[in-house]
């Protein structure tokens, strides 16, 4: 075929958009939390995040051990696809989607908002999983 | 041109309108303009159950079933949607922005169903329940389950995951033909 190669080529830069596109959003994400009083973010903190029980209820009730695993509601049994980037890279591609759920699941797992830093460690600790 | 050309055009001619009124006929009956009997598929009562608004399948259908708007009054609407930091027991706040969009939707087609779907808030009294499983039309559609079927039922623990056995629930349909309980099979009354 003629146009193989252009093909592969435009294949290749829309994949290379679409790649930096979802980590153009992590970064400004993070520049925001650091504007709101993080420094530099801890992945293993927010390992350690991931992990943390209050009572019964911790990240991993719903959404399972390991964050490259689906996920599973506890309550009302809705799968939830991964959170790791490697095994679902549709994840972090909208900054209101990502602010939405930590808000609203550091309140339901920790009963408080969690703070700027701790934003900030666990979102990077998942990107890197 | 000849006899025969004039034929064959007209042939190609008739097939074609043929082919197009059978189209048409089939798009209506999948539409459900036909009226059919009160539940069936492809009937009005399904048609109309059917969620059709993507802000709000996108932002309660990620946590649970986005259920039809025509299941519960608008009143029980407007206190879901104004108690979201506490959604039975779990927080589902939204912006407002986004909350005023699904609240307009669903107390709005809730509102607007007409006297045949009113089936659904039988003997309601004028209460505004916050579960679909509270209404007495609902209650009595299952009251001849047994409670070991859905609540000792680990695959189910209740009777709210609607699309747990009605297997076709998203499309609206909840007719009984296709029910399946999980872990006990095909379920006819």
């Amino acid at each position: 075929m003629k146009n193989t190669p252009v093909f592969i080529t435009i294949l290749i830069s829309a994949l290379i958009c679409v790649s930096g596109h979802a980590s153009t959003i992590v970064e400004n994400q993070l520049q925001l939390y650091q504007q709101q009083g993080a420094s530099v973010s801890d992945p293993d903190h927010g390992e350690q995040l991931w992990r943390s029980k209050r009572g019964e209820r911790s990240c991993t009730s719903c959404h399972g051990d390991s964050p490259t695993q689906m996920g599973k509601h506890q309550k009302t049994g809705k799968v939830i696809q991964p959170m790791a980037v490697s095994a679902n890279p549709d994840r972090y591609r909208d900054a209101k989607k990502i602010q939405k759920w930590i808000l609203r699941n550091c309140k339901w797992t920790f009963a408080r908002e969690c703070s700027a830093q701790e934003k900030s460690d666990i979102l990077t600790w998942l990107i890197q999983q | 041109m000849s006899n025969r050309k004039i034929m064959t055009l007209g042939s190609v001619l008739m097939g074609g309108i043929l082919i197009f009124s059978l189209y048409g006929i089939g798009n209506t009956i999948a539409s459900g303009d036909i009226d059919r009997e009160w539940e069936g598929r492809g009937s009005d009562i399904n048609k109309s159950l059917t969620v059709n608004n993507a802000v709000y399948i996108e932002e309660c259908g990620s946590c649970h079933m986005a259920y039809p708007a025509r299941m519960l009054p608008p009143e029980s609407w407007r206190k879901i949607m104004n108690g979201l930091e506490d959604h039975f027991d779990e927080n589902a706040e939204l912006d407002n922005e986004t909350k005023n969009i699904i609240e307009k939707y669903l107390t709005g087609s809730s509102k607007y169903s007409n006297g045949k779907y009113r089936k659904m808030f039988r003997n309601l009294g004028g209460q505004s329940p916050l579960r679909i499983t509270e209404l007495p039309y609902f209650r009595h559609e299952h009251d001849e389950i047994p409670s070991r079927f859905f609540k000792d039922n680990d695959k189910l623990n209740s009777l709210s995951q609607c699309d747990a056995c009605h297997r076709n629930a998203e499309k609206g349909w909840f007719d009984e033909d296709d029910v399946f309980i999980p872990g006990v099979g095909r379920w006819d009354d």
